[in-house]
């Protein structure tokens, strides 16, 4: 018997039920992030009732889990209007935010709405690299008091530090600082281009050589490992070989309404102002043509020999090579570091391969025989482990 | 448990899946699944509601004896009060 998680993931992937909603209510934002990929001028986001508008059909639909995220949440003057709004409805709540904004009485107020976790950005242990990098000074002070009030409250804190040269030495001091606030942390190796097609953020991507720190620390590692332990008997369903969740069980939401199946997968289906969720989530046609995509059908990559090493995101290679369905150079390099650290000898990935032998990227579109999907996309599936049926005994 | 009546935690998340309601715990963040008979119940418990209550709903909705249904219905207040998923009301705020 598989986890109640594990069972509800199942169905929501079966039935494309929304059971995960990330909205984004505003871009604005109070800290101006060297690798932000947002655009943080307002182009007209959606108001009060708009906003509340789109949840009731998202509860409509069958959302369990909402996220609200930004921009920085804490500048909508709304926000807990809007919070309120979302509690009436009974969805799960979690937040990402910078912290900057919380203080005593805010965390007090996010506990008594019943807000699950709060996800705080840290970028290092040092207060002036993490203001460096936020461009506001003063802003690991307060971020790090705001962890400090959530905990105070019983509130689920979670730690999340994108990794680039200017902290990639610092990230043993945030899993110290995580341990010593009591949270989680999440250490990111995603940097990303902008929202609108600008590359510039990738300058501050690591190359995998200076992530071997992290990728070979035990103690970061023995925290990863721990979610691929069990793998239930539905994996074998054809439901599982897709890339990952986004556009299944999974959608992003901007602060204009238009709705894409991942935050990393910028290219709408649809926008709220004109159509209904319900007509956007299961009628359009970006949607459907995801839903099609099938890791064991992916030209190249279904065929590539290190394929449970990597991490490759539909998202990302529209964004990094103009095709969700192909392989990019990040994923490869990435994937042939960790099978390489797992013993494999000499790996190199198909889309090298192809490319070493003078072929494209284009002329490789071979199915593979092997259609359950990677470890990695498995576990990434998974967000609470523990879970517990609750039966009425009717004789 | 007669006439103790009991309301929905307010900061219960739950949504509806194939029929069956599935709810995450304030207290623990813990995922639970109520069978179709519960998911029934909940759905019909908007407001607040007694043992009495829960054992009219079940048998006028399926084919159980009255004494059936008033034990499982003080088994479900019970088990969902325990788990903080409902929440028994003060006596001066018991009218319906």
């Amino acid at each position: 018997m598989t986890g109640l998680m594990d069972r509800l993931i199942f169905r929501s992937l079966k039935s494309h039920l929304p059971l995960n909603a990330h909205f984004d209510i505003t871009y604005r934002c109070n800290e101006r992030c060297v690798h932000c990929y947002l655009d943080h001028e307002d182009h007209g986001e959606m108001t009060t009732s708009e906003v509340k508008g789109v949840l009731d059909q998202l509860r409509a639909a069958g959302t369990l889990f909402l996220t609200f995220s930004g921009g920085e949440v804490f500048l909508r003057k709304d926000f807990f209007e809007l919070l309120a709004y979302a509690r009436q409805l009974h969805f799960d709540l979690c937040l990402k935010t910078n912290g900057v904004l919380i203080d005593a009485v805010r965390a007090r107020r996010l506990k008594e709405m019943g807000v699950r976790k709060v996800q705080i950005s840290i970028y290092s242990g040092r207060p002036e690299v993490h203001d460096a990098i936020t461009k506001l000074p003063g802003s690991f002070t307060r971020s790090i008091a705001a962890v400090r009030f959530l905990k105070q409250q019983g509130l689920q804190a979670a730690i999340a530090c994108p990794i680039m040269p200017q902290n990639v030495a610092d990230y043993r001091q945030v899993v110290d600082l995580a341990a010593e606030l009591g949270v989680a942390y999440l250490l990111d190796l995603t940097i990303t281009p902008k929202m609108d097609g600008d590359r510039a953020p990738l300058a501050l991507r690591e190359d995998s050589q200076s992530l071997l720190p992290i990728l070979t620390d035990p103690v970061v590692n023995a925290k990863h490992s721990r979610s691929e332990e069990s793998q239930p008997e539905e994996y074998s369903d054809p439901c599982y070989d897709i890339p990952c969740s986004a556009g299944h069980n999974s959608c992003y939401i901007t602060p204009y309404g238009d709705v894409t199946a991942c935050v990393q997968m910028p290219v709408a289906a649809g926008n709220l102002r004109r159509h209904s969720f319900q007509d956007i989530w299961y009628g359009s046609r970006e949607l459907r043509h995801l839903r099609d995509l099938h890791d064991s059908e992916v030209p190249i990559c279904s065929t590539c020999s290190i394929r449970k090493f990597c991490q490759r995101c539909p998202g990302l290679a529209h964004m990094e090579a103009g095709n969700a369905e192909g392989p990019y150079e990040r994923a490869c390099e990435l994937a042939e570091t960790s099978a390489r650290l797992a013993g494999v000898a000499h790996p190199v990935s198909a889309y090298h391969l192809l490319r070493n032998s003078g072929g494209t990227a284009q002329s490789a579109s071979v199915r593979s025989a092997n259609g359950s999907a990677s470890g990695v996309t498995k576990s990434r599936l998974i967000t609470i482990a523990s879970a517990v049926d609750l039966q009425l005994n009717r004789q | 448990m007669d006439e103790t009546r009991f309301a929905c935690n307010p900061l219960a998340a739950w949504t509806e899946i194939n029929g069956n309601i599935v709810l995450v715990s304030p207290e623990d963040s813990v995922l639970h699944e109520l069978n179709p008979t519960a998911s029934f119940i909940w759905k019909h418990a908007a407001g607040e509601l007694t043992a009495a209550e829960v054992a009219r709903l079940l048998t006028s909705e399926f084919e159980v004896a009255p004494e059936v249904a008033r034990a499982d219905a003080e088994e479900f207040l019970a088990l969902l009060a325990q788990k903080r998923l409902l929440l028994q009301q003060p006596a001066s705020e018991a009218v319906r």
